[in-house]
């Protein structure tokens, strides 16, 4: 089997794990070493589907010892070819293909092959290749088995720029139904692991870079060779294969980026691609819920807001014709309407139609002259949505629309419209159809 | 009412050439209704039309007094307007220029809702966008021979960002000697191991089958099919992609095409 076939295979294999950005370190070029990274990372292509490629995503090998109802390379597949790279291989082809511009780097994941230990080893060869004998620059994000050995994990961590541990499923009952042989492994010491190793990291070289005495003091030490993990850590969980709810996947998604200082949490819809009677019946794929949350992830992450602000427990799901920020306006609106050449910040950036790149340029803007309607329209903020929330130097311009929760909502309703295409025109609600029949799990906080 | 002289100038697109421009219209008082590039341009009716001399000295004057009077970065964002292929970049440069030098000053470029800043503004990310496109987007190749070991892209970007991205590609690669050459402008990056530098080549650069080394096209053909194998069937959205990744590109996308982007094609008898 040659090169260009055993890498199709692992490809597909790979695609179902969407974590792959290449952002979140940046490290400078050195001349006579390959590559660089850049801290906002850069997507080299687009596929069919629209999601980005950045990286050189494979599984090191599509064989597994494990039998998760929902992977397509699960042990009892009979389908699947099962094929695997050397490490050397895998060196050439990402050092290749990163010479011609096609990629960032490496994400490098597998199917676990006699152990987690034995797996995370050929990890760690295949970077070393990477990093010593290429002296590649440029970014590798690598995922860590759950029940590896800490010290593999240590050494993980100090090759590879960003490490992720995928939960797949959002609670301990669903793990315990669909993946019974990882159960029993613990997925949240690894997180920990990874975390405090990489505030310990990045403690140890603040103070390394500290004058801590004022007179003979040696030279400055040379910075310790390379960061452990310094683009952090993210995980992934699968949307729509269990019965959690939007409310329970979103309070452990802010845990995990309050307590285990994460980067990113990952949604996937749940795509069938295996038959099994204990995974959902329809062929429907939720991909409007997948969007709901990526835009309540997007409000934890960057609009300052809390997880209590989004979503609760008698309202256990997000809108699907409406975006979770504009449902808090809609309930806050004796908050509005607020003046833009005068609000703060944080304000500027609850009001639906402004974003943060919107708010940043009011900002700046409003410090020289005074915002009215005709420049805040040419200044890139959708004023469509916003005009019924602001006023312009004392005048409203929503004037028109009843300013009440039902009037507004007709006026910022948006169906997603991700395409007519296939399978997108199925849309399954979330929480509507009854797939299951125990809605009320209880979830195990991190 | 009479906004501006009814004159236009015209100049011959290079950075120097658009400053010769300014320099110009401050020397004879007068306020042209239109900077234009030479091949780009539709004179309006009863329009004086004044050819400007790229003239060096006078760039560099114009040069000293912006960065003087408004920041390196108004002289950053004149830098931009004039590698922008958008032809009223010109003209939105000049009114910046003369709104910033009269009356703006240091606070000029950031006064973004002003409405001779804000297209300055929008052609400026305008550039930017098209680096970053060309930086994503330019696809190497690695052509090997007798004496020749270098890798060798193609682009057609809507503006001259060659001199804008160099930088990038050559601290990334610095270890391989490559050309980026623009298709549209007949213009190709040159980075020789050590420094690098602009050239204008006489005739059309293409790939040759023969230079290509041994591995090329195997690459090329495991790049294809990762990208095919990649794309989720059930989650098809042609136009999320065109989006992202415009149609303008893909005629050097290696993942796109079928065979070597740039490759020379069989001249028919």
């Amino acid at each position: 089997m040659d090169l260009t076939e055993k890498l199709e295979i692992l490809a597909d294999a790979a695609k179902y794990d969407v974590a792959c950005t290449s952002s979140g370190v940046q490290r400078e070029a050195r001349q006579g070493q390959l590559g660089a990274t850049h801290v906002s990372g850069c997507c080299h292509s687009f596929t069919a589907d629209g999601r980005c490629v950045t990286l050189l995503k494979v599984l090191m090998t599509n064989a597994c010892i494990y039998d998760c109802a929902y992977c397509v390379n699960r042990r009892s597949n009979p389908e699947v070819t099962r094929v695997s790279f050397t490490p050397e291989e895998l060196a050439e082809l990402t050092i290749g293909f990163y010479r011609r511009n096609y990629i960032e780097g490496l994400f490098l994941s597998s199917g676990v092959v006699r152990n987690p230990d034995y797996t995370t080893e050929l990890f760690i060869r295949t970077l070393r290749i990477l990093r010593e004998e290429y002296g590649f620059r440029g970014y590798i994000h690598a995922k860590a088995v759950p029940g590896t050995s800490p010290e593999l994990i240590h050494a993980l961590g100090f090759l590879a720029d960003r490490l992720s541990l995928n939960l797949e499923l959002p609670s301990s009952e669903s793990l315990a139904r669909l993946a019974p042989e990882k159960a029993n492994l613990d997925l949240v010491k690894p997180m920990r692991q990874i975390s405090e190793s990489i505030a310990e990291d990045a403690e140890s070289r603040t103070l390394a870079r500290k004058r801590l005495t004022t007179y003979l003091s040696g030279p400055a030490p040379r910075k310790a060779a390379r960061a452990f993990a310094p683009a952090g850590q993210s995980t992934q969980m699968i949307i729509g294969a269990s019965p959690e709810s939007d409310y329970q996947i979103l309070t452990l998604s802010a845990a995990l980026y309050a307590k285990l200082a994460f980067k990113r949490v990952f949604f996937s819809a749940y795509m069938p691609v295996v038959e099994d009677d204990r995974l959902p019946k329809t062929d429907a794929i939720q991909l409007d819920r997948e969007h709901r949350l990526y835009q309540a992830d997007w409000l934890l992450r960057f609009y300052g807001f809390d997880v209590s602000e989004i979503i609760d427990e008698e309202h256990p799901f997000l809108e699907t014709d409406i975006d979770p920020k504009a449902t808090w306006a809609l309930n806050h609106l004796d908050l509005f309407p607020i003046e833009v050449n005068t609000a703060p910040h944080e304000m500027l950036l609850r009001v639906p139609g402004i974003g943060v790149r919107g708010a940043n340029l009011i900002m700046r803007a409003r410090r020289q002259t005074t915002l009215s309607e005709r420049e805040l329209r040419k200044l890139g903020i959708a004023y469509k949505r916003a005009r019924y929330f602001i006023t312009c130097n004392g005048t409203y311009s929503g004037l028109g629309v009843d300013f009440s929760r039902e009037g507004l909502h007709a006026r910022l309703r948006a169906p997603i419209d991700g395409g007519r295409h296939g399978r997108r025109s199925d849309r399954a609600l979330p929480g509507q159809l009854s797939l299951f029949d125990n809605a009320q799990l209880c979830l195990k906080g991190a | 009412m009479e906004l501006y002289d009814d004159v236009a100038y015209v100049y011959d697109g290079s950075l120097e050439g658009l400053l010769s421009a300014i320099f110009c219209a401050y020397a004879h008082h007068e306020d042209p209704c239109d900077v234009v590039v030479e091949g780009a341009f539709q004179p309006r009716l009863s329009q004086r039309i004044s050819r400007i001399e790229t003239d060096v000295h006078a760039a560099h004057r114009v040069r000293a007094g912006i960065q003087r009077t408004c920041g390196r970065q108004a002289f950053r964002a004149v830098l931009k307007a004039s590698l922008s292929g958008d032809e009223q970049a010109g003209t939105v440069a000049y009114r910046f220029v003369r709104y910033a030098m009269d009356e703006g000053g240091k606070s000029a470029v950031s006064n973004i809702a002003h409405p001779s800043v804000a297209p300055m503004h929008a052609i400026v990310r305008s550039v930017n966008q098209e680096c970053e496109h060309i930086r994503q987007f330019a696809r190497f190749s690695h052509l090997k021979g007798n004496d020749m070991d270098l890798w060798f892209a193609r682009i057609r970007p809507r503006d001259n960002v060659i001199p804008l991205v160099m930088e990038h590609f050559v601290a990334r690669f610095n270890i391989q000697p490559f050309l980026l050459y623009d298709e549209g402008r007949r213009l190709v990056g040159v980075y020789d191991g050590t420094s690098w530098y602009q050239a204008m080549p006489d005739a059309d650069l293409f790939l040759d089958r023969e230079c290509m080394s041994s591995e090329e096209p195997l690459m090329q053909d495991a790049w294809r099919r990762f990208y095919r194998a990649l794309s989720v069937e059930a989650r098809y959205n042609p136009e999320l992609r065109r989006q992202l990744m415009p149609k303008r590109f893909w005629s050097n996308l290696t993942e796109i095409q079928e065979g070597a982007p740039g490759l020379r094609k069989s001249t028919r008898p």
